[in-house]
């Protein structure tokens, strides 16, 4: 009986890293390939001709320092917003923390095209709301802001970055030893003091890690770039790459593989850095066994004024782009809300988007890609997470490295490396291409809540039940199923939403016939149709809710059927 | 019901070194006892217990559990746990997470599909045995240390099972509920008249709790015996040592007198308990135990098993002193009594109890 689980333990292993080895390395072995190539129809004879192109190409240097400037200021942006409320939240008395749980949930599953969307629709020079709103108040010549720059891009990217920073600060923050801080202030030293001098200075670790993140993403980030950089002419890499595939006369996706590479490079190096720093964090910063809570520090009067920070960047980050789309889906054109306004109100924009096919076309991809590809996905992680967390053989080891390593993968860049793939196979401008490749893209996401869902059963659980008189199966229903199913409810449900709102690799990948929701923003944002954008919008919120909704109640029945039948 | 244990090995790889876990074990565990695996970490108890129960498979030899054979290299027998009809208490307790105390207690009887009232029946019946009544509906997230050690021992009996195993299973509570639930343990087993196998690696809850310890050191059983055989009257070095805090003295063989064994050592001629197949000349180790050292205040009687030696350091520890006296070159410590007139330096006399002398044969 040990002898057969062995046998297909074995199997196991060199099966799942087959599948996850092809879906991450096949992209990358074909996009240096398609680099050295000359045509995306065959590959011709090797040629650095695609090189020489692209980076003697005059607007290359301009468009790096764009791209420096952007990633780095998004991520100091969003670490030292996510630095200030994780402090207040996790060692200070500040009411309502319960916002703060929402400040970092919640933001994912605002898609990141539609966020940018608000913001222009706010700030955009000839006719952002608040620009209007605020030359009719102070009675200006011109618009205050302008969101088509470096720091509107910078803005907009920090906030959406946020929650990720948060999530890596926050718990790093709430688990480090009070008694460094402790024994300083016994040294006679202030609360301020002791904040700069040993607080931040013991949390390095967990700051270098959010600022590498945040790099990461946003050297990937494609939304911002497209529909805020790219009206303002402002092109960083990812939108520098979409202009060779998709504008112009000529998609040249050689080009677009040879500047991918180094796009590449740098984010698995980061990607790397990032591991490295977080494996050491771990030794840093020394979490006590004993259940202690840090020592709160009393705010005193500064309590409501800083919660008044934290609650307006809540309803910037939540409430404002939902509000601002629901208003732009209902007006037929830009304006300052006003009794005319509301006067002019209908479902036009609504009906409009309904009767557009290419819509509903991307509305029912996009809600097949959502549940298709997340059902897919979670079964694949649950096989490799099993086999990482459980078999722990060198091999597992190995599987655990190449499903970080697409972690770093940047969208557009494996889009392109998919491209020279898909060609080649019957599978190109197919719904089944978009599948694989959000699959490989996204699988760490689905990895990681199985991996601690894995950890979380201690082998001496089935051992008991086994011992109990429960056989293999019994043991695999009654005890490891129920176990598993918040891990698999909330990795089933990242998936989702991620795929239901994916922009940057769709963009490669979406041909006529499987166009998705995000890519029909972006078509609705080039052309400027506001309304209906933002009803589509609208939409797409409403379909990710939904299944979060569904994923939800179905986990918490499964969890209670169990208790029923028991 | 008895286990049977025969020539039982199993080796482990570990960073590509071979690690004999097991090395021909031979072990015959008594009906209705609580038998205790003693030994340091990685001698092998563990793994030994998890063979029996069927959670790890040996390499060759042959496990029987009453007339059963669970386990047969040679026969290609392997019977699953959960065929085998024991019952284990885990050093984590395995206390599933996601059910409440009932359901974690009426699982084995679940799995054998009883009728629902019977169930009810004798999970009641056994949370009143360990003293965890109305605790049916408690989720199983909302017990203490001590409250889940009782719901894993309540859920091992529910069963009524043919052989109950524990591995260390107080090692994680502190210390002074571990000597509360040793006290239960002992008197909840010997109620039920049950074969229990006990893994431990404290001395004090092997000899508190069993009826018989073995010794384990390196994948092999060293010493079998009653904890007082072991304590008093161990045959190795190696058991002396770990059961207890020991001073071994080594010598030779003098004279074997009609009560005593007269042994030549560094610190003079010393009387001990009589072993009638040494003769003279035997080069031997002896143990005496500290407390069988006593203090001589005043009359030194006959001089027989009498010392003088140096008080080189005296440590308070509540009940009594510890004490390290020198004689010539060996250090031997002892137990004073907290009232007794010594300080550091003093000379004083000691005498060794010889019944209490014991002579280490291996």
């Amino acid at each position: 009986m040990s002898r057969t689980m062995l046998t297909t333990r074995t199997t196991l292993t060199p099966s799942l890293i087959a599948i996850v080895g092809f879906l991450t390395v096949c992209p990358v072995v074909m996009l240096v390939f398609g680099s050295f190539s000359e045509g995306l129809g065959a590959f011709g004879t090797f040629t650095l001709e695609k090189y020489i192109r692209s980076y003697t190409d005059p607007a290359l240097a301009s468009i790096i320092v764009n791209t420096v400037i952007f990633i780095i200021g998004s991520a100091l942006v969003a670490t030292v917003l996510a630095l200030f409320l994780a402090y207040l939240n996790t060692r200070t008395n500040i009411p309502f923390k319960f916002l703060f749980r929402i400040i970092s949930i919640i933001p994912m599953m605002i898609p990141h095209i539609l966020f940018s969307v608000s913001w222009v629709l706010l700030l955009n020079p000839s006719n952002g709301i608040l620009n209007l709103l605020l030359r009719e108040i102070l009675s200006l010549e011109g618009a205050p802001f302008n969101i088509y720059t470096l720091p509107g891009m910078i803005l907009v990217e920090g906030l959406l970055d946020l929650p990720i920073a948060y999530l890596i600060l926050a718990p790093a923050m709430s688990s480090f030893d009070v008694s460094l801080e402790e024994s300083s202030k016994v040294c006679g030293s202030s609360d301020l003091r002791t904040l700069g001098r040993i607080t931040l200075p013991v949390l390095r670790p967990a700051i270098l890690s959010s600022v590498i993140l945040v790099i990461v993403r946003s050297l990937a980030s494609f939304a911002v770039p497209s529909i805020i950089g790219m009206p303002g002419r402002i092109y960083v890499l990812s939108t520098h790459i979409y202009r060779i595939i998709a504008t112009g006369f000529a998609a040249d996706f050689g080009m677009a593989a040879a500047v991918g590479m180094s796009v590449l490079a740098t984010s698995i190096s980061l990607i790397y850095l990032y591991r490295y720093l977080t494996s050491e964090s771990e030794k840093y910063v020394t979490i006590s066994s004993r259940g202690y809570r840090p020592t709160v520090i009393n705010l005193k009067n500064a309590k409501y004024p800083l919660f008044g920070i934290v609650a307006l960047i809540s309803s910037v980050l939540i409430v404002l782009p939902v509000l601002v789309l629901f208003y732009t889906s209902l007006i037929p054109y830009s304006m300052v809300p006003s009794a005319k306004a509301f006067a002019m109100m209908s479902w036009k924009n609504w009906m409009e988007v309904l009767r557009d096919p290419i819509s509903l076309l991307s509305l029912k991809n996009s809600v097949f890609l959502g549940i298709g590809g997340a059902t897919l996905g979670v079964i694949l992680s649950i096989f490799v997470a099993y086999t990482i967390v459980k078999i722990r053989t060198p091999a597992a080891g190995a599987l655990e490295s190449l499903s970080f390593l697409s972690f770093s993968f940047p969208g557009i860049v494996v889009g392109v490396g998919f491209m020279w793939f898909f060609v080649r196979t019957p599978l190109y401008a197919t719904i089944w291409s978009l599948l694989i490749g959000y699959i490989a893209t996204y699988l760490p996401y689905g990895i990681r809540p199985m991996t601690s869902a894995f950890v979380q059963i201690h082998s001496h659980l089935e051992e008991s039940s086994r011992v109990c008189g429960g056989g293999t199966l019994y043991t695999l229903r009654r005890i490891v199923i129920p176990l598993l199913i918040p891990g698999i409810v909330s990795g089933w449900i990242l998936m989702a939403t991620m795929f239901v709102r994916e922009l940057t690799l769709s963009v490669v990948l979406s041909r006529p016939g499987t166009e998705v929701l995000a890519v029909q923003i972006l078509r609705f944002a080039e052309d400027g149709l506001w309304g209906q954008l933002s009803a589509l919008g609208i939409m797409m919120i409403f379909i990710s809710t939904t299944l979060v909704v569904i994923a939800s109640v179905i986990g918490a029945k499964l969890t209670k059927i169990e208790t029923v039948i028991s | 019901m008895e286990i049977q244990i025969k020539s039982l090995s199993k080796d482990f790889f570990s960073e590509g070194k071979r690690i004999k876990a097991l090395a021909n074990v031979d072990l015959t565990i008594p009906a209705n006892q609580i038998f205790t695996l003693l030994g340091p970490s990685g001698c092998g108890k563990t793994t030994l217990l998890r063979c029996i129960v069927g959670l790890e498979t040996p390499d060759s030899g042959e496990i029987a559990i009453g007339e059963e054979i669970v386990w047969s290299e040679e026969k290609n027998i392997f019977v699953p746990p959960e065929k085998r009809g024991l019952s284990m208490v885990f050093q984590t307790y395995a206390i599933w997470p996601h059910m409440n105390v009932f359901d974690n207690v009426a699982y084995p009887l679940q799995t054998r599909k009883e009728p629902k009232e019977d169930i009810k029946r004798k999970v009641e019946r056994t949370l009143r045995f360990v003293q965890m009544e109305g605790f049916e509906n408690r989720p199983a997230t909302k017990l203490s240390g001590g409250q889940q050690q009782r719901v894993a021992l309540a859920r091992a009996l529910v069963a009524e099972p043919k052989v109950i195993l524990f591995d260390e299973p107080l090692s994680n509570l502190d210390a002074k509920l571990r000597e509360e639930t040793r006290k239960e343990l002992r008197s909840f087993l010997t109620e039920l008249k049950i074969t229990a196998v006990y893994v431990t690696h404290d001395r004090i809850e092997a000899l508190s709790l069993s009826d018989t310890v073995a010794v384990m050191r390196d994948g092999r059983i060293v010493e079998i015996g009653t904890p007082k055989k072991i304590y008093f009257d161990s045959d190795h070095r190696f058991v002396a040592d770990f059961i207890g805090r020991a001073n071994l003295i080594d010598g030779k063989v003098k004279a074997v007198e009609d009560s005593y064994t007269i042994i030549d050592s560094g610190i003079g001629t010393i009387a001990c308990q009589k072993c009638p197949d040494l003769s003279p000349g035997n080069a031997v180790t002896l143990c005496i135990r500290p407390e069988f050292i006593k203090l001589m205040e005043g009359d030194t009687g006959d001089g027989r098993n009498i010392f003088w030696g140096r008080v080189e350091s005296l440590i308070f520890v509540g009940e009594a002193y510890e004490g390290e006296i020198s004689i010539t070159d060996t250090r031997l410590i002892t137990r004073i009594e907290p009232t007794a007139n010594v300080k550091e330096g003093d000379e004083i006399a000691l005498s060794f109890d010889p019944d209490h002398c014991f002579v280490l044969s291996k």
